[in-house]
């Protein structure tokens, strides 16, 4: 039992990760992002060679995968900068299909469907470790940066740019650096929770960063609740026992328990929409439109 | 977690019709857990219904014949064939549910749990996925069906002696494909044909008239088809509806009833195991007789290799119970080592140190929605 | 040849994402709601033709039971979904959660009842045959072609002639002003889900005769509508069907330059490129910043 919970936990920290990254980006900077797994995908890519082919230490792979992410993240500031609303889901829709067919083609470096395997574990310092409590202090670090972050002048021009793009902009704003630094930061975390994943799966495929990861991953952060601090590890956590709790429900058809499962997670979300639209601990006054 | 377990046992009840006539002991112990990863949702989730019929047959056998003291019972999880959420079902299997044996399918599931069930020593065991990365993937790691350059050997001579020697490929750009199209590059020409154009789709691709195309430009003689699950008849109705009408050529991975059913399959050669279901022995016999009874349709060539999984287990079980020796992974690859040999659905099967099995292939031909044995 | 095939190929293609692609330019025009259980609706009117064809309906009767499913759940979604999140002003995200939910519950209610894996209409009709040295044409196609350009027709008779079509097309402009003049929003949103909706019943037909069904098949079918609203200019009926029909050619046309697996990539390449270069679209007016 404990490496089975052991085992969710450290998922669940990676999904924190992710989750409270993208929160950075839509929940702060208003850019709604369904591309975040394209960014734990490269990191992960990252990590994994840097341990198969370097040293195996988690250290360096997370700084390397965060490097990666947060470079290629322009990919994504690009169109931040240009179009909102709808106009970027769909851009980044875009990026999103485009990477898997990368991510499945550049097998050189993914593996491609097949996928890299016998990554090592995680180690520090040259010492075996397991993923939890990395994965729990690279999920602090982040915590607390995204914290002092957005009490800085920097956090506010960000929600400033979330309310009122256009007034920030006339305040004399710099918009498009706050926007490209907000997208580098989450991506760059995307990256991190990566390798995390590589090392504690020690096997990646393409088939772990496609869109319905990404829609997962904003689902967390929706359901928990933008723009707080909270809301989006509430979401990961919920949206990531949903399915393992479901399993072990005793009474479904062993050939329905898959289709059974998917129903309750798919009405579970359009439910909580309907009732909690702000998300579990978002604020219902706070719940205006804000795209 | 008692109550919880007679709830499961009344619906396996419902499931393998009577699993626990047999013995009285059977009855009172804690029952063995076969765990099963196979897809039950999502796009490749017409599989996991198939393998687990296979698997619950064989169940329902060996409770019904009394063979261990313990009765086995199936703990199903669904992977949706994607291998993050395998991992998760097989911590799950492995440190809640202490399965004593795992059936996996799929390749990438498969390379994904293989570590994990290394590590506990927990025995996996693969009837579906035939990419050849899956052979040697942990010394807990089986194989109960040729994987796939295996078959792709076995279809060229056949193809020669018909003439069919220009070959144009479409598939899927996994290690599967990558196999069958190094077959086809290499051992092609060397058996006197050519491979005079590849084509490789995405997995969620859906449109193929424009692959038809381009396959037509190449003037093949045969194209051979390298997929799996719902796209593979989608593929088969859009060449043909689209001008291919030379004779199309895949694996086993064919054999399942959505290609069967589909009527522009008409005439599709691919290879699979053998098996006489009336000619042969006793087991395989007693397992078609059966599968008929329940499913009211012939068995294929995965419920065989599901049953033939779990036939397994309560064979190296057997073995173990009688030496008085706990039934874990470490035990049950000694006794599979030592044995090799088992009498099994579809004749003996004959393990390597490696776990993988070997069995005799056959060439089918789809005629009138049945398999006809053409080679 | 190959190019002409292939053209072909590709027009066959688009003309059934331009119905799609317009059935949801026209839900978001009109009410604003990024649609993304759109699919859904194309999932159930395919599924539901498959089942009567398979009872042994004439076909006739088939598409009409496969339109009206298709209809009724674009109803029910506003009614029961969207609205009731609106009413909260929900965020855009909101609802894309939501319909998303919707589509992952249609897929598997689908693929429980309907079995799970390929099916598809049996029929002559999508069986091509040599009209030019190596160029195939299925009868489908003049089918697929027709059929788009009379929706089209009609769909813009209604748009500009009828009043509640006018209605409609102003309600994304003003829905105060149309309040104003006693014209419900709630009864003309229900109606774009209704219209909007039922335009992709004809395309899922078609689609369960040639490339045939998967209960996954929504997914596919929402992002080309999507892509196709961005790339033709949102507010623009004209533009997304446009630019649906371009989609479908260019997935086709790519294959006689680039190899096949780029083929699904090509789509959202142009989409991509639109967003950075041309974020207004083809026929867009509104500007996006």
């Amino acid at each position: 039992m404990t490496a089975y919970l052991t085992n969710l936990a450290s998922l669940g920290a990676i999904f924190c990760i992710l989750a409270a990254t993208l929160n950075v980006a839509v929940g702060y900077a208003g850019i709604f992002s369904v591309a975040h797994a394209v960014f734990f995908g490269l990191g992960a890519y990252a990590g994994a060679q840097v341990s198969l082919l370097l040293v195996p230490d988690a250290l360096l792979a997370m700084l390397a995968a965060a490097l990666v992410s947060g470079v290629l993240s322009l990919c994504l500031a690009l169109p931040a900068l240009r179009v909102r609303g709808e106009y970027f889901v769909a851009a980044s829709l875009g990026l999103q299909m485009m990477a898997v067919t990368l991510f499945s083609e550049a097998k050189t470096v993914t593996g491609g469907i097949g996928g890299l395997t016998g990554i090592p574990g995680p180690r520090l310092f040259g010492v075996e470790v397991s993923t939890l409590p990395v994965a729990l202090g690279a999920l602090a670090v982040i915590l607390l940066a995204t914290a002092l972050l957005m009490r800085s002048s920097f956090g506010r021009t960000l929600q400033a740019i979330r309310d009122a793009e256009s007034a920030a902009e006339a305040l004399g704003k710099n918009v498009a650096a706050a926007k490209a630094l907000a997208v580098a930061f989450a991506c760059a975390g995307a990256g991190v929770a990566g390798a995390l994943f590589a090392m504690h799966m020690q096997f990646v495929n393409v088939e772990s960063f496609t869109l319905d990861q990404s829609v997962l991953i904003m689902a967390m952060v929706i359901i928990g609740g933008t723009g707080t601090l909270w809301g989006p590890l509430v979401g990961a956590v919920i949206l990531l026992s949903l399915p393992a709790g479901l399993a072990f429900l005793p009474f479904i058809p062993s050939t329905e328990v898959g289709a059974v499962q998917q129903v309750i997670y798919g009405l579970a979300m359009t439910l909580l929409m309907i009732f909690r639209p702000a998300g579990l601990v978002g604020d219902l006054s706070r719940g205006k439109s804000h795209a | 977690m008692s109550g919880m377990n007679s709830g499961r046992r009344a619906l396996l009840g419902g499931l393998a019709v009577a699993p626990f006539v047999g013995s009285a002991r059977a009855q009172s112990a804690a029952p063995y857990i076969v765990g099963t990863l196979f897809p039950m949702s999502g796009p490749n989730a017409e599989y996991g219904s198939v393998f687990t019929a296979g698997a619950a047959l064989a169940i329902q056998h060996i409770n019904a014949d009394g063979i261990l003291r313990r009765p086995v019972r199936i703990q199903a999880e669904d992977t949706q064939a994607l291998p993050q959420q395998a991992v998760v079902a097989m911590n799950k299997l492995v440190s809640v549910d202490h399965a004593h044996y795992v059936l996996s399918a799929f390749t990438a599931v498969s390379k994904a749990v293989a570590p994990v069930g290394d590590r506990a020593r927990t025995v996996m065991v693969n009837g579906g996925a035939v990419g050849p990365d899956l052979s040697g993937l942990s010394p807990y790691f089986w194989n109960v069906i040729p994987l796939a350059h295996l078959e792709t050997q076995a279809l060229l001579p056949f193809m020669i002696q018909r003439g069919l020697k220009r070959v144009a490929l479409v598939y899927v750009d996994d290690p599967l494909g990558d196999a069958i199209l190094g077959i086809l590059r290499t051992s092609l020409p060397a058996a006197g044909g050519s491979l005079v154009g590849n084509f490789s789709v995405p997995r969620t691709a859906q449109q193929f008239a424009p692959v038809a195309a381009r396959i037509r430009q190449t003037r093949p003689d045969a194209v051979y088809i390298a997929s799996f699950g719902a796209q593979q008849s989608q593929i088969i109705k859009q060449l043909r509806d689209n001008g291919v009408s030379q004779p199309l050529v895949s694996y086993s991975a064919m054999n399942i009833d959505s290609v069967r059913n589909t009527p522009e399959a008409e005439g599709l050669i691919f290879t699979t195991q053998s098996t006489d279901f009336e000619g042969g022995d006793a087991v395989t016999r007693r397992f078609a007789t059966d599968f008929k009874a329940q499913h009211n349709a012939d068995p294929g060539t995965y419920q065989v290799n599901y049953y033939n999984a779990v036939r397994l287990f309560g064979l190296l079980a057997q073995s173990l119970e009688r030496e008085n020796a706990e039934v874990n992974g470490e035990n049950l690859r000694r006794v599979l080592l030592a044995q090799r040999e088992f009498d099994l659905v579809g004749g003996k099967g004959r393990f390597d140190d490696l776990g993988n099995m070997s069995a005799a292939l056959q060439i089918t031909e789809i005629r009138g929605g049945r398999l006809v044995k053409i080679g | 040849m190959l190019f002409l095939q292939l053209l072909l190929q590709g027009l066959q293609v688009g003309a059934l994402y331009a119905l799609t692609a317009a059935g949801f330019a026209l839900i978001f025009g009109a009410t604003r709601i990024f649609h993304f259980a759109h699919g859904s609706a194309f999932t159930l009117a395919g599924y539901t033709f498959l089942f009567t064809s398979q009872a042994g309906w004439p076909w006739y009767l088939g598409g009409l039971a496969s339109v009206g499913v298709a209809t009724l759940f674009g109803i029910g979604i506003y009614w029961f979904v969207y609205r009731p999140i609106q009413r909260h002003e929900g965020s855009f995200f909101t609802v894309f959660v939501a319909a998303f939910g919707v589509g992952i519950v249609v897929q598997n209610l689908v693929g429980m009842f309907a079995g799970r894996g390929f099916a598809s209409v049996d029929t002559p009709l999508s069986r091509a045959t040599e009209v030019l040295p190596d160029v195939y044409l299925a009868q489908v196609f003049w089918v697929a072609i027709g059929l788009s350009l009379v929706l089209f027709l009609l769909l813009t008779l209604f748009l500009t002639r009828h009043h509640a079509g006018v209605a409609l097309r102003a309600l994304h402009q003003n829905p105060d002003l149309l309040r104003a003049y006693g014209l419900s929003s709630t009864k003309l949103s229900l109606l774009a889900f209704a219209v909007g909706s039922a335009l992709v019943a004809p395309a899922a037909m078609l689609t369960a005769m040639t490339s045939g069904l998967n209960e996954a098949i929504g997914h596919h079918v929402m992002l080309i509508s999507m892509a196709a609203t961005i790339v033709g200019g949102v507010g623009s009926l004209r533009g997304a069907a446009l630019a649906g029909l371009m989609l479908g050619v260019a997935e086709a046309v790519a294959l006689s330059f680039v190899d096949t697996q780029w083929a699904e990539a090509v789509s959202f390449l142009v989409l991509f490129a639109f967003i950075i270069f041309r974020p207004s679209g083809i026929f867009g007016i509104a500007q996006a910043r």
